[in-house]
């Protein structure tokens, strides 16, 4: 009961910061059930009807596409085998054991997952393009052993006699009727389950997955998991589209599962809107009326998709449903208006709570520290790193404490950005420990190394487009690492997130920004909603890869200030090319040249020194 | 050894097929950043279309091959300048994957539509250009189209080996792949060279198409088969490498021959798509997957 009141207590202090709002998901679901419903109701045993209906099977294929090939960009061309596998299982449990199809559903969507997590953790393990080509194989392989396996019906396909009403007795008009409303309640399942993930903290994972799998582990994501995740989603997904088709159409044809099918569905995902689950459903649904109108359009149907694919994503690449939402929120700039940027305010106000703990507690990992003598936050110890024989870090150990700010120069292919991948994890190294508060992390991933306090910048800008900056920091606190997507359907904790974000931002002068969407923003600015990123967890070791390049000398002594102020309650290791910034603001200076460590000071004997000026300054 | 002589004829002669798609697609991904998924139905059109205008409208061979490829080139120019111009030289250029592959994409579906409408659905094919029964070297048997397709795979194969290595206008091209806000400052025009090679790939892929009919005939589908070959090589080889994509091309040939004369004739493509697949997912860093397309 206690946690109960307290979490009602917590999300009254919410709805003062988050405005309220219907409960996610639920706009796109009651959507689509009423429309399929009353569309069922009204037409369901006339040729319109039944084209819906099969429109709402491959929707239901669309919506799990949305999720993991459109929001989370993870390209797998398995939807079709997993419709082949959905639909010849229904048909073969019906056929030959004679199997309501309704019961028969079940059981092969738990196969189907069963068969796709043993596939999704061998496939998965690819990335990109190499994702995508390796499961390009899969309606390949399958259309070869459909079409020789006669107990599958080879090329003629698979008829089924049952139905999906399960009655037997029921007429025909009940059947269709019955049939189509099951369909349209899976549906507004699949959709509402797809719209709860996109909406939730995973959520937000998953975008910034899809746009950078590399950051995403820096931030803390488990990227191989989630991989697997939305594969197995999207078999699932397929699955019962391709279930439903068997029980609704009786008939189960090879193509089905060839590489066409799988195009079919690309067409219908790219023209709906590939990150909206509703867009992904529109498509489904303008895709099968233009193949089941029997006219000019369907004798020509490729022209027709071809031609509207390309004008659709010319006008805008986020397809029917990026026009419509483009349209809206012209239409809101019209009448409202965008608040300014500018960082003159920009500061670093006293934590506007004692030290927070980074994350709560069953979050963190066992890595704390043992040694509480020892006062070193960070130590590296001889640390080689050779690419292929060509060797970037030689012999390279340095200590540092659990506070202050620190920079590391060097001229360009010193090691020095080798240097803070290997602390961030992100390179392995040749030779050599790493230690965080006494325990070796060597080995393990940046994401651990993440929820043990080492947060960082890249050299480039990486902050993730297409969000505001509000969700670019509260990436960065999200406490939904270790649990399943399954788990966020029912719960997020998004709004957390948020708040710890909106209060980095405040902290860092910005929250006026929160709002903005970050590629709109100058430079300066997107440096600085990094930092806010990399602070915003609390972490006890800030690694900042040239965070003043690009930047004004003005912008320069303002982040100077900011960093002077975080480094009195965190380790910065900051890299650097600015030497006059860098004398300025660090209390210890480390040198690298052709991958060793050559100088180890403070900023006066940085300054006089005859191997800095050499290396460095060129004189 | 006279079936594996044999086999391995066969095997390179589709594998020179493959690799001559892959490297249209490859040296075209190399200045666009946009994979060709259209290449195949330019064979296609190319093959189907000279049937047509030889066999049906009655014109002489010469003048139909002629024909046919002055319309594949017309079309690839006009495509150009309406559709990748909007896409990637509009005020808001687009990027990942909807440019990379859907573009293309929608390209092949209607040029295969446009096919149906043209040329009906049975299997036809270009009139043999080197008739007579296939020549055979000891146990070894030639098919004359066969040769051709090697002729033709070598010539043009080294015509762009000489121009992507030992010319400025090779490097140029590399250029504007590799960084095309930097091609420009530095003078080169790469929406010239993007159209270029887009044109000129085209019209190779129709010649190939029409060489190549002889020994499997083509229906409008058949395109997407193609491209998809042409598309794995590519992949194979790192998709911004022709020499890679080239060797890829060969190898699939090979291997797919083998595996249908030693393995199964039935299930052999399925071992073969097995067989690819295990290699991306085993070494995709050395076959040039993740430094290819990221995003």
């Amino acid at each position: 009961m206690n946690g109960l009141v307290a979490s009602s207590r917590r999300s009254a202090q919410r709805s003062a910061l988050v405005a309220s709002r219907v409960p996610r998901g639920l706009t796109p679901t009651a959507l689509v059930a009423v429309v399929g419903v009353l569309f069922v109701l009204i037409w369901g045993q006339q040729y319109t009807g039944s084209v819906f209906v099969l429109a709402a099977c491959y929707a239901i294929v669309t919506a799990g596409m949305a999720v993991q090939i459109g929001f989370s960009q993870q390209i797998a061309f398995s939807q079709s085998v997993f419709m082949g596998v959905g639909a010849y299982g229904v048909a073969m449990l019906n056929t030959h054991y004679n199997m309501p199809v309704l019961l028969a559903t079940p059981i092969v969507l738990v196969g189907s997952a069963l068969v796709a997590i043993l596939l999704g953790s061998v496939v998965t393990r690819a990335s990109g393009l190499a994702l995508a080509v390796a499961t390009l194989m899969l309606p390949l392989i399958a259309v070869g052993y459909v079409s020789g396996t006669g107990f599958l019906g080879g090329a003629v396909g698979a008829p089924l006699p049952g139905t999906l009403w399960p009655s037997s007795s029921a007429s025909t008009s009940v059947a269709l009727v019955g049939g189509g409303l099951i369909v349209i309640v899976l549906l507004a399942l699949a959709v509402f389950i797809s719209a709860r993930i996109l909406t939730s903290d995973i959520g937000l994972e998953l975008f910034v997955l899809g746009v950078d799998e590399r950051t995403a582990a820096a931030l803390g994501v488990r990227t191989p998991r989630r991989k697997l995740e939305l594969f197995v989603l999207g078999c699932v997904f397929a699955a019962l589209g391709g279930a439903l088709y068997a029980g609704t159409q009786q008939f189960v044809p090879e193509t089905l599962v060839d590489p066409t099918a799988e195009l079919a569905l690309l067409i219908m995902l790219f023209i709906g809107g590939r990150r909206s689950v509703i867009g992904a459903v529109i498509g489904a649904l303008v895709i099968q009326y233009l193949q089941g109108a029997s006219n000019w359009v369907s004798v020509n149907i490729l022209v027709v998709e071809g031609l509207l694919l390309t004008v659709v994503l010319l006008v805008d690449p986020e397809g029917l449903a990026g026009i419509v939402t483009t349209g809206v929120s012209r239409l809101r700039a019209r009448l409202g208006s965008a608040p300014s940027e500018g960082l003159g305010g920009a500061r670093l106000s006293e934590p506007s709570s004692p030290r927070r703990k980074r994350q709560t507690p069953d979050e963190v990992d066992s890595a704390e520290p043992v040694d509480l003598a020892d006062p070193a936050l960070l130590e590296i110890r001889s640390v080689f790193k050779e690419y292929g024989g060509l060797s970037v870090l030689e012999d390279v150990s340095l200590t540092l404490p659990e506070r202050g700010l620190f920079a590391l120069c060097g001229p360009n292919g010193a090691g020095k950005s080798t240097l803070l991948n290997v602390i961030g994890g992100s390179v392995p190294p040749s030779q050599g420990q790493v230690i965080l508060s006494g325990a070796d992390i060597t080995r393990r991933p940046p994401h651990e190394r993440f929820y043990q306090g080492i947060s960082r910048t890249f050299q480039s800008v990486h902050l993730i487009k297409g969000r505001t900056v509000l969700d670019n920091v509260a990436v960065a606190c999200l406490a939904s690492h270790k649990s399943s997507i399954a788990t966020r359907i029912a719960r997020s904790r998004l709004d957390d997130a948020r708040e710890q974000a909106s209060r980095a931002l405040a902290d860092l002068g910005m929250a006026h920004l929160a709002g903005r969407e970050v590629s709109s923003l100058t430079l300066e600015t997107q440096r600085m909603v990094e930092l806010a990123r990399a602070l915003a967890p609390n972490p006890r070791l800030l690694l900042l890869d040239e965070p003043a390049s690009g930047l004004s000398e003005d912008q320069r002594q303002r982040l100077a200030g900011v960093l002077a102020a975080v480094a009195t309650r965190t380790c910065v290791l900051l890299v650097e090319h600015d030497l006059a910034l860098v004398a300025q603001v660090s209390e210890r200076i480390f040198v690298l040249a052709a991958g060793r460590l050559v100088f180890d000071g403070g900023p006066e004997d940085f300054r006089s020194s005859p191997v800095v000026n050499t290396l460095l300054v060129g004189s | 050894m006279m079936k594996f002589g044999n086999l391995l004829i066969a095997g390179i002669t589709t594998g020179a097929i493959y690799a001559m798609f892959a490297v249209c697609v490859s040296v075209w991904y190399r200045v666009s950043n946009i994979l060709n998924l259209a290449v195949g139905d330019f064979a296609m059109v190319g093959a189907l279309g000279v049937d047509n205008l030889y066999r049906v409208k009655g014109l002489p061979l010469p003048v139909a091959i002629i024909c046919t490829l002055l319309v594949v080139a017309a079309f690839a120019y006009v495509y150009d300048q309406v559709v990748l111009r909007i896409a990637q030289d509009g005020p808001q250029r687009m990027d990942g994957i909807v440019v990379t592959f859907f573009f293309t994409f929608a390209l092949s579906f209607f040029i295969d539509g446009v096919a149906k409408m043209l040329f009906g659905t049975d299997v036809h094919a270009a009139p043999a250009l080197w008739n007579g029964a296939s020549l055979t070297l000891g146990s070894l048997h030639f098919e004359r189209a066969g040769l051709l397709v090697l002729a033709c795979a070598v010539i043009i194969g080294g015509a762009f080996w000489v121009y992507i290595r030992f010319t400025l206008g090779g490097k140029a091209l590399e250029a504007s792949g590799e960084n095309s806000v930097g091609a420009r400052i530095v003078g080169i025009d790469t929406r010239r060279y993007r159209r270029l090679i887009f044109v000129g790939t085209a019209v190779i892929a129709a010649i190939f198409g029409i060489v190549e009919s002889p020994l499997t005939g083509f229906t409008y589908l058949s395109g997407a088969t193609i491209s998809l070959t042409g598309f794995l090589a590519a992949a194979y080889g790192g998709f911004r490498k022709p020499g890679r994509a080239l060797l890829a091309g060969l190898f699939i040939g090979v291997l797919e021959a083998m595996l249908g004369g030693y393995v199964s004739a039935e299930y052999g493509d399925t071992v073969l798509y097995a067989i690819l697949a295990a290699m991306v997912l085993a070494w995709p860093r050395q076959l040039g997957f993740e430094s290819a397309v990221s995003g």
